[in-house]
C-alpha cells in the first residue's frame, strides 16, 4: 500500500456486532419501560430522551468513527446539538409566556 | 501543467496534497451537510416540542392511534441498517470487495423493509381519514386539535422517509460503482461519506421513536 497512507481506523465485525445488539438492547429497554413501567411524567419523557441520546452517543461515536476522528467533526455535530437547543429554547420563551395560544392552532 | 502527479493515485484529484487529505476534506465536507440536516430537522422538532408543551393531552391521546409494535421493528430494521452499512464500510477497509457488495444489498433490503412498514401504517391511517392538516377527517379523537398532531406526525415521519428514499438510491449507487471494482483499502471515501448520510438517517428515527410512538 502507498507510504501517504496514515491508519484510517478499522474497526473489528465484533466490535460492530457489539455496538449493533447494544443498540438492539436499548431499544428493547426504551420500549418495555415506556409500556409496561408506569414512570411519572415528565419523568417518562426523560427516560426515553436519555435513552436514545445513549443511543444517538453510540451510533454518532461508533458507527460515524467520530471516536476515532478528526475532533473538528465531532466539533461539527456538538455545534448542530447546540443550536438546536438554542433554537428550541429561544422558541419556548416566545411561546411558553403568551397570554393567549394563537386560536386557530 | 506541469507532471507532478507520478506519485499520487489515481483517485487522487490534481487540487490535494494526498489521499488522506483528500479523504479528510470529502468527510468534512459531508460533516458540514449532516450540521444543516440537523438544523433542517430541528426545525421540525421544534415544531413537536411547541405544540407537545402546548396541548401535552393531546399528543397522549393522539399517540394511540400509532402502532408501537410496528414502530418499535422500524427501529430494529434501521438498526440493523446501519449495522451492515459500517460492516460494508469494513469489507471496504479490508479490500473485501464482495462482502461490501453483500453487505449494501442487505442495507438496501432493510431500507425496503422500512418502507414497506411506513406504507402499510400510512394506508392504514389513510383509511381512517387520518389525513394531515384541513383534509384530516377522523372522528375517533376528542381533542379539537388532533389534526395537529398527524400534521406533525406526516412532516416528520414522510420527510424521514425521503431521506430514507434517497439513501436507497445513493447505496444502489456505490453499490453499482463497487461492482465496477472503483473501491478499495486505498479509496472508499463514496462509501464512507455515504454511510455517514445513512447513519444520520438512523439518528434521526433514534429520536421520532420515542417522540411519536412511546407517548403513554
Amino acid at each position: 500500500m502507498s507510504e501517504h497512507n496514515h491508519e484510517h481506523h478499522v474497526s473489528s465485525a465484533g466490535q460492530l456486532w457489539a455496538i449493533g445488539t447494544a443498540l438492539l438492547f436499548l431499544t428493547i429497554l426504551t420500549v418495555v419501560l415506556a409500556k409496561f413501567v408506569a414512570i411519572p411524567p415528565p419523568f417518562d419523557v426523560v427516560t426515553a430522551i436519555s435513552i436514545a441520546l445513549v443511543k444517538a452517543f453510540l451510533v454518532a461515536a461508533f458507527f460515524m468513527n467520530l471516536y476515532w476522528d478528526v475532533k473538528f467533526n465531532a466539533m461539527l455535530l456538538l455545534m448542530a446539538a447546540s443550536f438546536f437547543i438554542l433554537m428550541v429554547v429561544i422558541t419556548l420563551l416566545d411561546t411558553m409566556y403568551r397570554n393567549d395560544v394563537i386560536p386557530s392552532f | 501543467m506541469a507532471n507532478h502527479s507520478t506519485s499520487h493515485p489515481t483517485h487522487v484529484q490534481h487540487h490535494f496534497v494526498d489521499s488522506d487529505q483528500q479523504f479528510d476534506t470529502a468527510k468534512m465536507g459531508m460533516w458540514v451537510f449532516l450540521v444543516n440536516e440537523i438544523l433542517f430537522f430541528g426545525g421540525l422538532f421544534c415544531a413537536y416540542i411547541v405544540y407537545r408543551a402546548w396541548y401535552p393531552e393531546l399528543f397522549t391521546e393522539a399517540a394511540l392511534e400509532l402502532n408501537t409494535f410496528w414502530g418499535a421493528v422500524n427501529t430494529v430494521v434501521l438498526i440493523g441498517s446501519s449495522l451492515t452499512v459500517a460492516m460494508a464500510i469494513r469489507s471496504a477497509q479490508k479490500d473485501q470487495i464482495e462482502g461490501l457488495k453483500k453487505n449494501l444489498l442487505i442495507t438496501i433490503g432493510l431500507a425496503v423493509v422500512f418502507m414497506v412498514i411506513k406504507g402499510f401504517e400510512y394506508a392504514h391511517k389513510f383509511e381512517l381519514g387520518i389525513f394531515p392538516g384541513e383534509y384530516y377527517t377522523y372522528e375517533g379523537l376528542e381533542h379539537a386539535q388532533a389534526a395537529v398532531f398527524f400534521s406533525i406526525y406526516y412532516m416528520l415521519t414522510g420527510v424521514h422517509a425521503l431521506h430514507v428514499i434517497i439513501g436507497i438510491g445513493l447505496i444502489y449507487w456505490i453499490y453499482r460503482r463497487a461492482s465496477k471494482g472503483e473501491f478499495s483499502s486505498e479509496y472508499y471515501t463514496p462509501v464512507e461519506i455515504t454511510g455517514l448520510y445513512w447513519h444520520l438517517v438512523d439518528l434521526i428515527w433514534i429520536f421520532l421513536f420515542p417522540l411519536l410512538y412511546l407517548i403513554e
